[in-house]
């Protein structure tokens, strides 16, 4: 076949954030925010033309070294940070003020309406004027507009990874529980619209769980765990048992990414700081924060040692003011939330340990143990040092009070049940990862279902995809 | 997006990524595979954990071997080597960017640059980005100089004496070049294995060979020609003698205004490149924008029949009560749960 | 609109108005079964009626199978060339792969017709008929025009794309 040598893709749309790349490579090649900015048609036309007269250098026009490298050259240079910066947050708040975009010559161009869009970090960029406006086509993990999905995959393919769907078999990811009648869809466009070589759909715990393999600490590759899934919009807990979602058993909780910046935010609005904006709040959660094994030791620590208060420092772009911020408890206290709900909210009570655990004992009693046994951290909410650690503890104590109880009340010698928590380098990506791993394999080919089995059976063939059993 | 860009993306992301990274003091280790069209995989590796300075950058393409056929491989590596000469002027020893000898080459790859991190900039990183490109254009180069050589003849040579250089760009798919004494013709032969795809590229090609003759304003393009058959001027070389495969020929007839000089040339190529890329891109765009109108219309079709139910207004109570439901789903922070 | 559409149109309507005069019919054949009549492989003569076949021309045919408990409409869209035939199959495939949120679709067409509607009296009895028949006559309506909007669309959209593509060329 003249695909053989070509890599798989791996694509993983979140609510959020969308990973795009190659199979084998370590690390997604694109993350951008699954976002569309579509044209709103034909009012306001001149604001858009003068965005194409501003910088006019058509995506193709490369001119060769004398002339207009001036013109390629300032169009790299201003937007380095821009667009081309993977960001790791849904809400992407490097430059967007630099306005530089590759110019789709479109507007008010009738009847191509449907090519004139933008997505990715570019669409936040174009949607800040007028003549675009900014959609999240995947509510909830779950695809809600079609239209705007199956045009922000062509811009994916064509544009941002450069292949010919007809060379390249597709991993996708999906979240668990999504309705047969979704992947028939998704199938539809692949195949149809793209015509795609071959593809795969996975649930992303699976995937997730798949990725930990790298760990250490995981000495066989069994596809049986809980899921720890927490990325900016919610955190979901996700049983899978040899490869299968226990769907009724998946609880979620309102706590995630999005919300311990919210509370950083609050303490340092509190505390009456130079600069309390959304994104300083993010810089201070992704480099300064960490979980404590017990807070109150970790506020007398604090106090004693004042070294542990560190001090962030914001500057404006042209690095002419300098803003100083105290970063104060907010280290251990922000991640603390996960644990102690209660210091953020009145309404949500529920640990994040006790949840795990009600998880795991909503399940079949049979996989309980294997559930405990590999507790698997996904998304960029579990990213804090020590995450894992404090999980592990809380969930121990839980577990063993119940054994102890038991043991009191049948008088019979319990075998024990061993938690552990697995956190691993690829942690953040762990769905794509899980992903690039396994559709690298020999095998992964032969789990896809082709271009040639869409035709012959017809869209109900993805409601089955066999499962990967790697041993 | 109307036009594909014309380099690659990703990797001019990469190698800025790099560079920063470099700069930033933080030298970043990679082993990362891009993508191109045509069964191209370009590969970015840094060869010595000790010394992040320098990257490899290997490619490997489906043409590569036709393209030695055109010359020889030396002189291609030669030819691409000079492309990158004007980065290298500085007066050390090491060069920016430098073909590895062959027997260097990383395992895989037909062709690998060492790079060198710390001293790319812009202009060089674009061009960088635009490597497929310039392998690809050696034929139509040597086309050029051919035919310079020709069109300075006094007796229009006879057709034993044109060559004609084949690019096999993907398996049952070629570029055919043929300079003469006043034209360069292009000729691609390309295929569709797509039921839709095969009707939908008839209406394509179609336009693209009456909107020259059509639109005024575009009479200089080069005239396109589209036949089924393989055209007169490849019928001896065609190498593709099965019959079972649907092929299409589609002609690009340039006149010397299309490659008067250096810049010029430049851009045609890459527009000629391309060529397969934006077509079967729009291909599948008008599909997608089909799909689109479909999901309109059974929207439609599906509000029409709801109206002949009986109880039609119970659809409003669901969908008020279901919103109520959205609104109660809220995070601790008293966000909404919806993006 | 053409001369002829409307009276086809109007003699569409009346039959579906004559034939969508059903009821519970318990099956003879199986106890307990209540199935369409018209859709049993091995039939019994006296549980159908007279199927009607509209014809406009050649290309553009209605069948209504008309049975105690259900009738079957099954319609064949216009398709003057290769690009409508790609079309129409698209756009049918697109409704079948709907079929869910239909009700009266059927999944696969009769052989030789575009595309199957089935009604049973369990869909008259939940809707109206008037309206049911309103929307077969409008389905007839759009598709026809959906299919040669789309045509022209895919026209002007090459001619867009090869325009553009060329005039790149123009130094």
């Amino acid at each position: 076949m003249s695909y053989l040598n070509n890599p798989a893709i791996v694509m993983d749309n979140g609510t959020g954030l969308t990973k795009l790349g190659f199979a084998g490579n370590d690390s997604p090649s694109w993350i951008f925010p699954t976002a569309i900015a579509t044209s709103q048609g034909s009012q306001s036309t001149s604001s858009s033309k003068k965005l194409d007269t501003s910088m006019n250098m058509s995506n193709t026009n490369y001119s060769s070294s004398t002339t207009a490298t001036g013109a390629t050259s300032t169009g790299t240079g201003t937007n380095k940070n821009s667009y081309y910066a993977k960001s790791t947050s849904a809400t992407a708040f490097d430059n967007l003020s630099s306005n530089v975009l590759l110019s789709n010559n479109l507007a008010g161009k009738r009847g191509t309406e449907d090519l004139d869009f933008y997505i990715g970090n570019e669409a936040l960029i174009a949607s800040q004027g007028p003549s675009y406006s900014l959609s999240y086509p995947i509510k909830h993990g779950q695809i809600e507009n079609w239209d705007h999905m199956e045009r922000f995959w062509e811009n994916s393919i064509f544009k941002y990874l450069r292949v010919e769907p007809e060379d390249h078999y597709f991993l996708l990811t999906e979240p668990p529980l999504n309705p047969p009648e979704n992947r028939e869809q998704v199938a539809e466009i692949f195949f149809e619209s793209f015509n795609c070589a071959g593809l795969y759909i996975a649930v992303q715990a699976v995937l997730a769980l798949a990725a930990s393999w790298t760990s250490s600490k995981v000495i066989d590759r069994s596809l049986t765990g809980t899921v720890i899934d927490s990325g900016d919009g919610v955190t979901h807990v996700i049983p899978v048992a040899e490869g299968y979602v226990i769907g009724s058993a998946i609880k979620n909780i309102p706590i995630a990414g999005r919300d311990i910046t919210l509370f950083i935010q609050s303490l340092l609005r509190e505390r009456g700081e130079q600069d309390t904006s959304l994104k300083t709040a993010e810089r201070i959660k992704q480099e300064y924060c960490y979980v404590c094994p017990d807070i109150v030791k970790e506020f007398n620590k604090f106090d004693r040692n004042p070294e542990k208060f560190a001090q962030f420092v914001v500057e404006n772009k042209e690095r002419t003011s300098k803003k100083i911020i105290d970063i104060g408890y907010e280290r251990f206290l922000a991640p603390e939330i996960f644990f102690n709900p209660e210091i953020a909210s009145s309404d949500f009570l529920t640990p994040l340990p006790t949840l795990v655990d009600q998880t795991i004992q909503a399940c079949p009693i049979d996989v309980r143990k294997g559930l405990y046994n590999n507790i698997v951290l996904s998304g960029g909410s579990t990213m804090f040092k020590d995450f894992g650690r404090r999980l592990q503890r809380d969930l121990k104590s839980i577990v063993n009070n119940r054994i102890a109880q038991n043991e009191r009340l049948t008088g019979t010698k319990s075998t024990g049940v061993d938690v552990s928590v697995i956190s691993h380098r690829k942690q953040r990506n762990a769905v794509w990862f899980g992903g690039s791993l396994l559709a690298q394999t020999a095998e992964f080919r032969g789990y896809c279902h082709t271009k040639q089995d869409y035709e012959e059976y017809g869209p109900e063939i993805v409601r089955n995809f066999s499962l990967f059993n790697m041993v | 997006m109307l036009h594909l860009p014309t380099n690659n993306t990703l990797l001019e992301a990469t190698l800025i990524e790099l560079n920063e990274a470099w700069l930033n003091n933080a030298p970043l280790v990679v082993d990362r595979i891009v993508s191109d069209f045509d069964h191209t995989t370009l590969h970015l590796l840094t060869p010595d954990n000790e010394n992040r300075q320098w990257v490899y950058l290997s490619i490997v393409l489906m043409t590569w071997s036709s393209l030695c056929k055109c010359s020889n491989e030396e002189f291609l590596l030669r030819y691409i080597q000079s492309k990158f000469d004007k980065y290298n002027n500085d007066s050390d020893n090491s060069n920016i960017i430098e073909i590895l000898p062959k027997n260097q080459t990383v395992q895989g790859y037909n062709l690998t640059l060492r790079l060198d991190i710390s001293k790319l900039n812009n202009q060089s990183i674009t061009d960088l980005s635009l490597l497929k490109t310039h392998i690809m254009s050696y034929p139509f180069q040597l086309s050029f100089q051919k035919f310079n050589q020709l069109s300075a003849m006094e007796v229009a040579p006879s057709n034993d004496a044109v060559s004609t250089y084949r690019m096999q760009y993907r398996e049952d798919e070629n570029i055919y070049i043929q300079p003469s004494n006043d034209r360069i013709t292009v000729i691609f032969e390309t295929i569709f294995n797509d039921e839709t795809d095969k009707i939908f590229s008839k209406v394509f090609l179609q336009e693209f060979v009456d909107s020259r003759k059509r639109n005024r304003s575009i009479q200089s393009a080069p005239q396109v020609l589209f036949s089924n058959t393989p055209p007169r001027e490849i019928i001896n070389i065609t190498t593709n003698q099965n019959k079972d495969v649907d092929s299409k020929f589609i002609t690009f007839v340039l006149f010397p205004r299309h490659f008067s000089n250096d810049e010029i040339q430049f851009k045609t190529i890459c527009k000629l490149l391309q060529f397969r890329h934006y077509f079967h891109y729009h291909i599948k765009c008008s599909k997608a924008f089909m799909h689109s109108r479909m999901r309109f219309r059974v929207n439609n079709f599906i509000k029409v029949l709801n109206r002949a139910k009986f109880d039609s207004n119970d659809d409003e109570e669901n969908g008020t009560s279901s919103g109520q439901l959205d609104d109660k789903r809220r995070t601790i922070t008293g966000r909404k749960l919806v993006y | 609109m053409s001369q002829s559409l409307r009276p086809y149109l109007t003699a569409v309507r009346h039959s579906l108005e004559a034939a969508l005069t059903l009821s519970n019919f318990s099956s003879q054949e199986v106890e307990r079964h209540n199935r369409p009549e018209i859709e049993v492989p091995i039939q019994s003569a006296e549980l159908l009626l007279q199927p009607m076949h509209i014809s406009r021309n050649e290309h553009e045919q209605v069948l209504i199978e008309p049975s105690v408990n259900s009738v079957r409409v099954n319609i064949m869209v216009k398709q003057a060339d290769e690009i409508e035939q790609i079309l129409v199959h698209k756009f049918t495939r697109f409704l079948e792969q709907r079929a869910e949120a239909f009700y009266i679709l059927r999944r696969v067409p009769i052989k030789g017709y575009s595309i199957s509607f089935l009604i049973t009296n369990k869909h008259t009895e939940s809707m109206k008929n008037g309206k049911l028949i309103d929307f077969i006559i409008e389905f007839m309506e759009e598709v026809d025009k959906e299919i040669s909007e789309m045509k022209l669309f895919l026209n002007a959209r090459a001619r867009f794309v090869a325009e553009e593509y060329l005039s790149e060329f123009v130094y």
